[in-house]
């Protein structure tokens, strides 16, 4: 009696346990599935204050900014973007997606044939009144404006979400994050005033605020073109003598190593004189997307070469001449 | 005097047939056929009919009549102009009113940010509208506005605020006024069905007014003096035309930015086909410069591969060796 109720017991039990595994284990399973399914329909405020909503993961994305094409890519979702700007070159591949038109003239009509579910825009470059026409249409548009680099490891990790791939975006930052610490660390020692040209004709530098006047302060440079009103202030080839830079980066817009014509009319500036004018690719540092980092590296690396070239005793103005 | 009717019904037929071609052709693919059900109810079963369907109705549509009143307001505002200064070479903009909206929408562009409560087509507006009425006061005597007055002032005004754009497109950072720049070459992308819903009526009023007004317009070509004979109320008119005019001018350049050579050219064009009575030559201008810019619209949307040209471009560049060509083969007078 009490042993057929023991082996019931047993029974009971044994079933009874596996019962609850089998439960423990499909919910665990459910929980699973759900998470990855759960993110959509998914709701996210852009950075034009817009509560921007998507019904599922997108499928067809147009990019309207190079930064934002960059980003894509990044995350390694380049097979869903269905339309970009015809200054989208980097990496390589993107210069053979479809063309919507330029970042201030996308032409609309291009972007609705895309048949996109999802348009990645900027808050300053593209027209205000065209991403509105595209809303009033049905198509979402999120808008990505990074105003600094912690911003541009945002924009990744946001992006990510939006495309279903919240993983992948945190990795990334995280790994642009890490670059960014690495390449900012171990600035000792003097700290050179430089001057970041974006243009030599009419001469534009890098003003305070700006994504270049922070990629000195990492590397521990001083922007010779903080003293001068506004983010982009306009220099005479005097106010540049004033600035007394002793080192000049020149954002170049095609083609690294050539300096342009009018850079010739510096030469009597110190710093040209003695061959610290490094040019650097343009994309890079007016982008704000993941490349930024390597801009900052770039920079870095010239500051520490600087400053080895410098550390000892300060010049005597018999610096060697170079052609 | 021509036979007119014929002329004027061929006309408003080629209006027509530049806004049926300006819905089927653009740079995505939509077939003629799935224009057709867009605009009368077909069957939108398929996503690519729906994506045709949505191009058509919510793209082309607007911007076709978008072009077909900025236009024909254009014209119709180019033909008051030069009967109201007597001169062949005015046009809508001469006396700054281009430059006041200009300055206008630079402004919204430069000062206002986010979604700002007074939009660009509207700041736009306003600065023609203020442009116009300072040089109207300025023009203003005890006797009368007289028109070597009313060019100068304008030319002034213009030359002015000319300068303030200069400085405001050179003080203003990299990627602030990036629509700001294709609105400054005229653009007819802005067209939207709301947009051209609040167009509507001023251009419509507009160019009533002028009709109504064609017998005080022709009156006024014979000058100050023969005009008031004829028993015209020669200063009232004056203002009406202007203000008209203005207003007219303004709020097309609001939507659709600095379109220029329309309304300076097609007036003259019309006079070709239909003589110089006030009463044919405002239609005849409208549709005329309805047509015109529709088909202009149509070349700077589908000739480039890489996105669209700056419409006032391609008006000049079309527009301006087919019109020498009729003034010329007309005997040579404007």
């Amino acid at each position: 009696m009490g042993r057929k109720q023991d082996k019931a017991w047993v029974v009971n039990t044994a079933a009874g346990t596996a019962a609850a595994i089998f439960v423990v284990i499909f919910l665990a399973y459910a929980c699973h599935a759900g998470a990855a399914r759960a993110a959509f329909p998914l709701e996210r405020k852009d950075d034009r204050g817009v509560a921007v909503r998507l019904r599922a993961a997108p499928q067809r994305i147009v990019s309207l900014a190079p930064s934002l094409t960059e980003i894509v890519f990044l995350l390694g979702q380049e097979g869903r973007l269905a339309g970009v700007t015809r200054y989208c070159n980097y990496p390589p591949q993107a210069a053979s997606l479809p063309k919507i038109g330029g970042i201030a003239d996308p032409d609309v009509e291009r972007i609705v044939a895309a048949r996109p579910d999802l348009v990645l825009c900027t808050t300053d470059g593209n027209p205000k009144d065209k991403i509105r026409a595209l809303e009033e249409i049905g198509i979402p548009c999120f808008a990505l404006s990074p105003q600094d680099l912690g911003g541009i490891y945002a924009a990744v990790e946001r992006t990510g979400a939006l495309l279903g791939v919240p993983g992948r975006g945190k990795r990334e930052a995280d790994a642009l994050r890490n670059r960014a610490a690495a390449a900012a660390r171990g600035k000792r020692g003097i700290s050179p005033r430089v001057l970041f040209a974006v243009s030599t004709s009419p001469i534009i530098a890098a003003g305070k605020g700006t994504f270049m006047d922070e990629l000195l302060a990492l590397s521990g440079g001083s922007n010779a073109a903080a003293a001068f009103a506004g983010r982009y202030p306009r220099l005479t080839t005097e106010s540049l003598f004033a600035a007394r830079p002793d080192l000049i980066f020149i954002a170049a817009m095609e083609g690294v190593e050539r300096f342009p014509d009018e850079v010739t009319r510096w030469k009597e500036i110190p710093a040209f004189r003695d061959g610290e004018v490094l040019s650097l690719d343009g994309d890079l540092v007016t982008r704000p997307g993941p490349r930024m980092v390597a801009a900052l590296e770039e920079v870095a690396r010239a500051i520490n070469e600087w400053r080895k070239r410098h550390s000892g005793p300060p010049d005597t103005g018999g610096a060697t001449k170079k052609k | 005097m021509k036979r007119t009717g014929p002329v004027i019904a061929l006309l408003g037929a080629a209006a027509l047939g530049a806004t049926a071609l300006s819905l089927a052709a653009g740079p995505a693919p939509v077939s003629l056929r799935q224009v057709v059900e867009a605009l009368f109810g077909g069957s939108a079963a398929d996503p690519s009919a729906e994506t045709a369907e949505r191009i058509v109705l919510s793209l082309r549509l607007p911007r076709a009549l978008l072009g077909l009143l900025v236009g024909g307001a254009l014209s119709s505002s180019g033909v008051a102009f030069q009967a109201l200064l007597r001169n062949p070479l005015a046009d809508p903009y001469i006396l700054g009113v281009s430059a006041g909206a200009a300055v206008g929408a630079l402004t919204a562009a430069l000062l206002l940010t986010g979604d700002a409560i007074l939009p660009l087509p509207f700041c736009a507006f306003l600065g023609a509208a203020l442009a116009a009425s300072a040089v109207f006061l300025l023009a203003r005597r005890r006797s009368g506005v007289s028109r070597e007055r009313l060019i100068l002032m304008g030319v002034i005004v213009g030359a002015f605020l000319n300068a303030l754009i200069m400085l405001m497109v050179a003080l203003a950072p990299p990627g602030k006024i990036p629509g700001a720049v294709y609105w400054l070459m005229g653009d007819l992308g802005m067209g939207t069905s709301h947009r051209v819903a609040v167009l509507l009526p001023y251009v419509a009023a507009g160019t009533a007014v002028m009709f109504l007004l064609s017998r005080g317009l022709d009156l006024m070509l014979l000058g100050d003096d023969a005009a008031f004979q004829a028993g015209l109320p020669v200063e009232k008119v004056k203002a009406v035309t202007y203000v008209t005019a203005s207003l007219l001018a303004g709020c097309v350049v609001a939507v659709s930015g600095l379109i220029g050579f329309v309304g300076l050219i097609v007036p003259h064009g019309a006079r070709v086909l239909v003589g110089s009575g006030h009463r044919r030559l405002v239609p005849a201008a409208f549709l005329l410069g309805a047509t015109f810019l529709i088909l202009a619209d149509v070349v700077a949307r589908t000739v480039s591969p890489s996105g669209e040209l700056p419409v006032g471009a391609v008006t000049a560049l079309s527009g301006a060796p087919f019109f020498l060509y009729l003034l010329r083969r007309n005997g040579g007078k404007p």
